[in-house]
Formats: structure tokens, sequence, C-alpha cells
């Protein structure tokens, strides 16, 4: 009787948490299927709608325009879109790890100091940015002047409007996006780790590779998530200090939506990035779930019964 | 404590904004919803016909007819007269999204060059639409850093000045323009003709900087392109400022376009919308309108209030031999596919 009703106690309890547990994540949950899941589909859907000539999309259902967007005139763009995007992770990757881990070592009264200025620029509008760099990187400019007259830059070698200068652009504006999730890892690393690991005869270099970036290995992937995603689907800066040759696959998107009045296809290369991004996340995430169960598992066969 | 505090000041916001609502706008004047192109009307008419007609003028812009066009498919209602391009009103009246204009509610457009109608238009009788500014595309390039250069389209393939030109970033117009060069027509979508102006295309490729709508204003200015490609009005805005600077339209033929004003449909107030356009077809007002904006207004007695300096402004007054040379954007149905898939051919290689 008494075991019973515990029983029913404990239920109760456990149903009221479930049910508030649905509470709290109802917000959220509606909000990425409103804004989030349908949209999505949406895309997905379109895509595989036929277009009809005038810019609408028409009732009937087509293969043709996915099979126009992996026919090979996309190939260019879609090659150049990855590689200009992983090149940009590269770079924040090897200018934010060793930015992250200086402010990390600093003194705590001006760490955040050193983080404003990572964030100020932040405050000002992205296109000015990018305006402000054309006049920077301007062939009358100072900068380009100066190099031409020292003798390092030849008379016709441009910094504008060519891929170099869509991978400045891009890195300068991620950066910030690498420096802080990597900081953030940095700050609770322990760093006396660094120092037993020299005791034990390690390298410099060989404690900071093989000790400080297995340590920080999360804020490094979430660095990578944050510059490589937006990289990828990146569009005003091509078009704006990018060349003839520097339009990405955000470009082509636009320019099917808007100047082909072709909905169709453009939803089709939009449904084609979303699953580019998706796949190397969701190996990643696949890979993850698996390491952490093996690790249980090793635990539990060495009769580890700590949960 | 806090709670409180801001419980309050939140129910004064809303009683403000409820008192707002009542008082505020008193009774309201009718509303006039102008969807357009940016800098492309001087508000001072604007304000004038506010004035006349008691009623409030909302503008809205629009960047490509492509978009505005698909805003108002998508279900976009509200505007009580547009200003699409010809080919794009074309569209839009054969989608029966257009009204049929009375024109004994626009008296005005008795003023409307005749010629024009029978030579550009596309909707010839006004039955849909009526011309409000025609323009054409030339090029504009840096005269005090690279001399004259002779009008024609094979600038574009001169190697002294690569990497320092632009090109439109329209596919019709550059297509375009390579199509003149190669001696076809603008609209030609025959195969031969698009092969070989595919050709033309790649050559001039290698020396552009950019295929560009917007910043060639700025760079031709600036010294970082010396040629470039661009829109009547927008080069002779620019030419104003910069006195280095000068202009060629091709021999080979130049595009030109039609803006018109259209009333959707779904227009709110059709009398205001009527009203509108006939107040822009007033000479007087489309004189006013020209000197704004740089482009011609096919209102031939409008020439009477221009002030004496721009009676024979190119870009205002299209000179006869550009009028001839000139041809209108046509939409070519199925065929917009053939000059997409060239245009995604040459940007891709």
């Amino acid at each position: 009787m008494n075991g019973f009703q515990t029983q029913t106690g404990a239920r109760a309890a456990y149903n009221g948490r479930k049910l508030s547990e649905y509470l709290l994540t109802a917000p959220s949950f509606l909000w990425l299927t409103l804004f989030f899941a349908i949209p999505s589909v949406l895309v997905f859907a379109i895509a595989f709608r036929t277009a009809d000539p005038s810019g609408g999309i028409d009732a009937g259902w087509t293969l043709a325009s996915v099979e126009s967007v992996l026919k090979n005139a996309y190939l260019g763009v879609l090659w150049r879109t990855v590689w200009v995007s992983c090149a940009v992770t590269a770079i924040c990757l090897a200018l934010g790890i060793p930015v992250g881990y200086w402010i990390a070592l600093q003194n705590p009264k001006y760490r955040y100091w050193l983080l404003l200025v990572v964030i100020i620029p932040l405050w000002t509008n992205f296109l000015i940015r990018i305006f402000a760099w054309r006049v920077l990187l301007h062939p009358d400019g100072f900068l380009r002047q100066s190099l031409v007259a020292l003798g390092i830059v030849p008379d016709d070698v441009f910094f504008l409007n060519n891929i170099g200068a869509v991978i400045v652009v891009t890195v300068y504006t991620c950066l910030p996006f690498a420096i802080l999730p990597i900081y953030a890892a940095a700050e609770k690393f322990d760093f006396s780790l660094l120092e037993a690991a020299r005791d034990l005869g390690a390298s410099r270099f060989c404690a900071f590779r093989r000790i400080f970036l297995p340590g920080i290995r999360r804020g490094i992937f979430t660095a990578t998530l944050v510059v490589l995603i937006p990289a990828l689907g990146s569009y005003a800066i091509p078009d704006l200090v990018g060349g003839v040759d520097g339009e990405m696959l955000g470009n082509k998107i636009a320019a099917k939506a808007s100047a082909y009045r072709n909905l169709p296809e453009a939803a089709a290369l939009a449904a084609f990035l979303s699953i580019i991004i998706t796949l190397p996340v969701l190996l990643f995430l696949l890979k993850q779930k698996r390491i952490i169960r093996s690790v249980v598992a090793a635990r539990r066969s060495a009769g580890d019964s700590t949960k | 404590m806090a709670i409180k505090k801001i419980l309050r000041l939140f129910s004064a916001a809303l009683a403000a904004s409820v008192c707002a609502l009542i008082f505020g706008c008193g009774p309201s004047k009718p509303e006039l919803n102008v969807y357009m192109w940016s800098d492309y009307i001087d508000m001072d008419l604007v304000r004038e016909f506010e004035r006349q007609n008691s009623c409030k003028v909302v503008i809205d812009i629009f960047d490509s007819n492509e978009f505005m066009y698909s805003k108002l498919k998508a279900g976009g209602t509200g505007y009580d007269v547009i200003l699409p391009t010809s080919y794009m009103a074309k569209v839009m009246f054969d989608q029966n999204m257009l009204e049929k204009l009375d024109l004994s509610k626009i008296p005005n457009s008795k003023y409307v060059n005749q010629k024009v109608l029978s030579d550009l238009a596309i909707d010839k009788k006004m039955e849909y639409s009526v011309p409000y500014m025609l323009g054409y595309t030339c090029v504009a390039y840096n005269k005090g850093k690279i001399g004259e250069i002779p009008a024609t389209w094979d600038v574009f393939s001169n190697e002294k000045y690569a990497g320092k030109m632009t090109m439109l970033n329209d596919h019709r117009e550059t297509i375009g323009a390579a199509l003149f060069f190669t001696g076809k027509s603008m609209n030609d979508s025959s195969d031969q003709a698009l092969a070989k102006a595919k050709e033309v295309l790649l050559k001039w490729k290698k020396n552009l900087a950019k295929f560009d709508n917007e910043l060639y204003k700025v760079g031709i200015q600036s010294g970082e392109f010396l040629i470039v490609q661009g829109y009547s009005g927008d080069i002779f805005q620019v030419l104003a400022e910069s006195p280095n600077l000068a202009y060629m339209c091709p021999k080979e033929g130049i595009s030109m376009s039609c803006d018109d004003w259209v009333i959707p449909v779904t227009a709110n107030n059709k009398d205001l919308a009527h009203k509108f356009i006939n107040f822009l077809c007033d000479p007087k007002n489309a004189a006013k309108n020209m000197e704004f904006t740089c482009y011609s207004a096919p209102i031939p007695e409008a020439r009477k209030y221009v002030s004496e300096e721009n009676k024979n402004h190119p870009g205002m007054f299209i000179p006869d031999d550009l009028y001839k040379r000139g041809e209108l954007i046509r939409d070519l149905g199925a065929d917009n596919s053939k000059f997409n898939a060239l245009w995604d051919a040459v940007k891709g290689n």
C-alpha cells in the first residue's frame, strides 16, 4: 500500500517534471519550427516545383531544377565556395588560437580590455566596414601605392576585385567570432598542465600541440563552425570586393531568385548549400556520440560503477 | 520593486500609444502608395501633389524589376501606382496584375510623344501603362587619364585598361552589348548569335575588374576604374560632379529602356493614382523631374520649361542619331533561360 503510494507519488512528480520540461522547451521549439523547420521544408519543396517563365512557381512537380543544379555548370562555383570558406576558416584558426591563448594568459584586469578591442569593430555596421576595405585596397590608395613605390608589388597587381580580396575581407569579418570561443575555452584551461608537460620533457611546441590544443578542442570546434558556416553562405563580400571570377553560391542563389526569375532553381541551390553545411556537422556529432559511448563502455568494463 | 517599475513604465507607454492612435491621426487623409526606383522623382513635385490633392504620398523603393515582381506575386498589396520597366509591365499585364487605364482621367497623356510610343513602346496605346522616363546604356571613361576613346563596344577588348574596366552585372545589358558588337539585335536569342556573343564576352571578361551595377559610379570618380558601362542617368549625375570624366555611346547600338507607370488591380486608391500619373505628365512638372533625374521624359512640350543650359542635355533630350541606334529590352519568355545559361557559362569560367 505504502509502496504503491510512493510509486504513484513518484510518477506524478515525474509527470510534473516532464510537463514543466515540455513547457520550458515549448517556446524555443515553436520558434525553431516556425522560423527554421517550416521555411527549410518549403525551400526543399519548392526545389521540386516547375518554374513558370514569368517568374512564379507552377503547379507541377519536376526534377529539372535539381538536375540543372547538379550539372557541371555549378561545380566551379561550388568548388570555389568550398575552398574559399575552408581557407578562411584555416586562416581564422591560425590567427585566433594564438590570440585566444595570449589573452587567456594576461592579467585578468586587462583581459576584458583586450576582449573589448576584439569586439569594438563589430559596433560598426558590417557593410561600412567592407566599404572601408575598398578604400584601403584602392589601386590609387596609400597601401598599394607605397608597396608599388617600394618595389614589393609589381604595378599590374591589384588588391581589389579578386579572390584574394574576398578571402582577406572575409577573414577580417569572421576573426572576432573565431577568437571569442577559443578564448572562452582557453580561459578555463588549466595552464599548470603545460608546465607539467614541460617537466616531463615535452618541448614548448609539443606541450602546446599535445596538451593545450586538445584541451581547448571544444572552443576550436565552435570557432570552426561559426566561421565556416557564414563563410559558405557569404554573399555581400564577394559581391563588393570580388572580381569577375569571385562569385560564390550565395551570389548564384540571389541571381536565380531575382534576375533569372527562377525560384525553383534558387531553392534547389539553397537546399544544396544547406546539405553541404549540414553533412560535416552531422558527421562530427555522430563521431562524438560514438566516442562518448565507447568511453562509457570502457568504463563499465573496467568495473567503474560511478555513472 | 523592479518589476513594478517596469510594469508601470510599460502601462504608461501603452497608454501613450493608445492616445497617439486616437488623437494623432484625426480625420485621416487619403494615402497614395507609390512603388518605384530610388532617386527617380523630384521630391518637391511630390510635396506639391500632396498639397494640391490634400493627400499623403508614401514612396517605397525597389532596386530590380524582378524583386518588385516577386514581391507582388508573393501577395504584396497596398500599392496604388508602380513604375516597372516596359518589358516587366508587359509581363504583369499578361498575368492580369494590372488595371486598364482610364485615359479620360489622364488628360495630360496627350503630351506623350507619339513617336516614342510608336517606335519604342510595347504598350503603344497606353492601354495599361504611361511612359515616365527613357534612359539608355552608355560608357563613361576617365578622359583626364586616358584621353579620347573611340565610340565602340570593342574598348573592352583593349588590354591596356585590363583590371580597370567594369561592365554591368545585368545579363540582358552585358550580353546585349556583345550582341550589338557582333552586329545583332540585343533581343536576338538564336543559338548562333548567342554563341558568337559568348566568345566576345569571354574575351572582354579577361580585361574586366568586375561585373557591377552600383560601385562603378564611385569607382569611376575615384580613379579605381577607367572605363565603365552604366545607365545614362547615373552616368550624367556622376559627370556633373567630375569634369575629368567623359562618356561615349557605342556606334554598334545601345540599349534603351523606358519605365512606365502602371496601376495594379489591387490598388486601393485608383482615382488618386490616375491623378498622380496625370500630374507627372504635365509638361512643367516633367521638365522639373528631368532636371532632377537627368533622364528623358517622353514629353516634347517639356523642353520649353527646361533651363537654358539643359536644353541640349544628352540625357534629358536623347539626340536623334542615338535614338535611332537605340533598342528596347524585350521579354523573351521561354528564351530567357538561354540568356541565363549563357550568363552562367560566362561568369563560371
